[in-house]
């Protein structure tokens, strides 16, 4: 399984598409709906060929309560996806950088 | 030659494209985007000409449409920057509107075609969370556009992070 990650509007979804497979996009979204994030990276790293993710850590600690749960969750199940990854690339302006691994042939 | 350089608030990005341009030869061009709304304003304005004034910059203020800019001679231009261009765009009554990411990108190919070598400025704001309301979305997209559509293009782009420029693109060798 191939994990992309980034900022926002980062390019991920275009990059996944030219690498073809089963994608599933922004991942970090069905983060904040479980509570077993183990569980939900072995689903999806066996389910599909392709992941995304955005980046959601890097700005100022949300005050709501539930947003920094959220982003916690995100955070957390993009270790998870990385960590089964075989390959794992970050887009910067359109850009990938390969972080872990070979992109496949 | 077509150089983008992006970074974070604070990051050091405008100090490394001033020094990337100090480097190469006259004459030197800034294009400034930043609107004057009031008299602090056009005191920083003016203090910020002064000071690149030193350094043989010829200062263009454009806060909007920038492909009607005329460069006086060839040589290097410094655009700085594109977050500032992109607001500006997008909520000045006589800007670009819906159609900013487009008016941007025309007009930083209407300027490269003038100059030996264009150094664009960026900013780095996309890694605070996935989902905005929708005006914030509407910029955050025209943005991302921009300098994702001017990545692209360009020979070199380099984040600067802590004052330290990282190649994504092009190596560095400006």
């Amino acid at each position: 399984m191939v994990f992309i990650t980034g900022p926002l509007y980062s390019g991920k979804r275009t990059f996944a598409q030219k690498l073809g497979g089963t994608c599933c996009f922004e991942v970090q979204k069905q983060a904040e709906t479980t509570e077993d994030l183990e569980a939900l990276a072995k689903i999806l790293s066996e389910k599909y060929d392709i992941i995304t993710a955005t980046e959601v850590g890097g700005g100022v600690v949300p005050v709501d309560a539930t947003e920094r749960a959220n982003r916690e969750k995100a955070g957390r199940l993009a270790c998870l996806l990385a960590a089964r990854a075989d390959c794992v690339v970050q887009m910067f302006c359109g850009i990938p950088t390969v972080l872990k691994g070979e992109l496949p042939k | 030659m077509l150089t983008l350089v992006i970074g974070g608030a604070a990051s050091g990005k405008s100090a490394y494209a001033e020094s990337l341009t100090l480097k190469l030869p006259l004459p030197r061009y800034y294009v400034a985007t930043m609107q004057v709304w009031d008299e602090e304003c056009a005191k920083r304005v003016e203090k910020h000409r002064a000071m690149r004034k030193e350094k043989q910059f010829e200062t263009i203020e454009s806060p909007i449409s920038i492909d009607k800019i005329r460069i006086p001679n060839r040589g290097i231009v410094l655009l700085e920057d594109l977050g500032n261009l992109t607001a500006n765009e997008l909520y000045d009554p006589k800007g670009a509107g819906v159609n900013t990411a487009e008016a941007v990108l025309y007009g930083v190919e209407i300027l490269h075609k003038q100059c030996e070598h264009l150094i664009v400025v960026g900013n780095e704001v996309f890694s605070g969370g996935a989902e905005y309301a929708d005006e914030t979305d509407l910029y955050l997209k025209a943005l991302a556009q921009i300098q994702n559509g001017i990545a692209a293009r360009a020979d070199h782009v380099c984040r600067v992070v802590c004052g330290i420029p990282v190649y994504y693109k092009g190596g560095g060798k400006v």
